[in-house]
């Protein structure tokens, strides 16, 4: 029982609001659908409606919680072959990005060419649900886009994952998964429904509020994409080369002063990398210790596009990890496995 | 049978294009109700002879929407 417990835990604590920041753009952009209906209700002068946010809410997190058990079951019973690698989550996370853009433009009526980001089922899937249930289609997206949370898992989801891949067997892959998907639903639920119930008041302001936030969160997530490939004029890597521009590259009190050269060590903290740029020798082969302790956040996923390095770190432990030989002026970016945290190390 | 085509011009959603297709469900002597939030339009076909185009009109309008003829 232990295990599971810990599981609904670490989601209710931290996975909450990790995967809130990865997957928040699917929510809002499922509820954005509902709010838009209700706005279209009242335009029909149908009489006083409410926002009946709740329901939708409900229905993307169930769908959530059932994709990411049976993705535990498969895990636990298929091992890795079921992992996103970092090109493939990358490729996913710009097209996501591409996706909540669009869809923002759209909601703010800058061109009626938006509207194509719009999936408009065919017409007789409309019928149909039309002859079935008034209310039908209101709740298909927030299903459908609950379901898809399972396309990009956060930071602390990956590293519950590889646990559900380490029990080796599905039922226990399963019953992980399923504890702490349903741990990260409280914060959901209660962050989603604060900001709808603030939607029905507001009503047409908030639905421009909900594009900006969607337009953010599709160029963070493009950007974050761009990160994870390793290019590295995305927005991450470049501010992060700015800002060091004219600062030393290590702290005095950096713990990898002493040994810079040759053997580097990076703390993952559950905030980002310390230091976030290193130097290394040139021409030689560098370890770099990643070092976490009582880490649970995004950044236990780490990965340096360019070495094709992906791993998951554990919680507390020291992980090294071997860069061959570099030319001097050479900069490796490393990121997190959802290319949000971010970090360089140069080689001179 | 005729058929016409409007621009609606205040669609919010997909959704409002399915809105907008339970006419056919509604008026007399439709025979077929095709809305598109995608081109902003909606295709009537009916038998004039039980429906006139201000009755038409009055029900796009009793939905919400405003109807231009394209």
């Amino acid at each position: 029982m232990q295990p599971y417990l810990l599981a609904f835990i670490t989601g209710l604590t931290t996975g909450g609001l990790s995967c809130l920041a990865v997957q928040g753009g699917l929510l809002a952009s499922s509820l954005e659908r509902q709010l838009e209906s209700d706005l279209a209700a009242r335009a029909g002068k149908k009489g006083r409606t409410s926002t009946r946010a709740a329901f939708p809410i409900f229905l993307f997190l169930a769908a959530k919680v059932v994709a990411y058990t049976l993705l535990g079951f498969l895990l636990g019973a298929l091992g890795a072959v079921f992992q996103l690698n970092t090109l493939t989550r990358a490729i996913l996370l710009i097209a996501i990005g591409i996706f909540m853009v669009g869809n923002a433009l759209r909601m703010m009526n800058i061109h009626p060419i938006f509207r194509y980001f719009v999936i408009e089922p065919p017409r007789f899937i409309t019928r149909y649900i039309r002859k079935q249930a008034r209310t039908g289609t209101e709740y298909l997206a927030p299903l459908f886009l609950g379901a898809l949370t399972v396309l990009i898992p956060c930071g602390v989801t990956q590293a519950m994952m590889a646990v559900a891949l380490a029990s080796g067997s599905a039922l226990q892959g399963g019953m992980l998964m399923f504890a702490f998907t349903l741990g990260t639903s409280p914060v959901f639920f209660v962050v989603a429904y604060l900001t709808t119930e603030l939607g029905a008041r507001l009503e047409g302001w908030f639905m421009r509020f909900v594009a900006v936030v969607i337009l953010i969160l599709g160029f963070v997530s493009i950007d974050s994409g761009a990160t994870l490939m390793g290019f590295p004029y995305s927005f991450n890597n470049l501010t992060q080369l700015a800002l060091h521009r004219d600062t030393p590259a290590l702290e005095p009190s950096a713990p990898a002063s002493a040994q810079a050269a040759t053997e580097l060590t990076l703390e993952a903290r559950n905030n980002g990398y310390f230091p976030d740029r290193l130097v290394a020798r040139a021409g030689v082969p560098v370890t770099l210790n990643v070092v976490t302790d009582n880490t649970q956040s995004c950044s236990r996923g780490f990965v340096i596009p360019d070495l094709n390095v992906e791993t998951v770190l554990p919680a507390t432990g020291t992980v090294p990890i071997q860069i061959p030989p570099q030319k001097a002026g050479a900069q490796i970016f490393f990121s997190c496995s959802m290319g949000m945290y971010t970090g360089v190390i140069t080689f001179q | 049978m005729k058929k016409t085509i409007y621009t609606i011009t205040d669609m919010h959603c997909a959704n409002c294009a399915m809105h907008l297709e339970s006419l056919e469900d509604i008026l007399p002597g439709v025979r077929a109700i095709e809305a598109s939030y995608h081109t902003g339009r909606m295709s009537i076909e009916y038998d004039e002879t039980c429906l006139s185009e201000a009755e038409i009109l009055a029900a796009i309008q009793k939905k919400g929407y405003t109807a231009l003829q394209a």
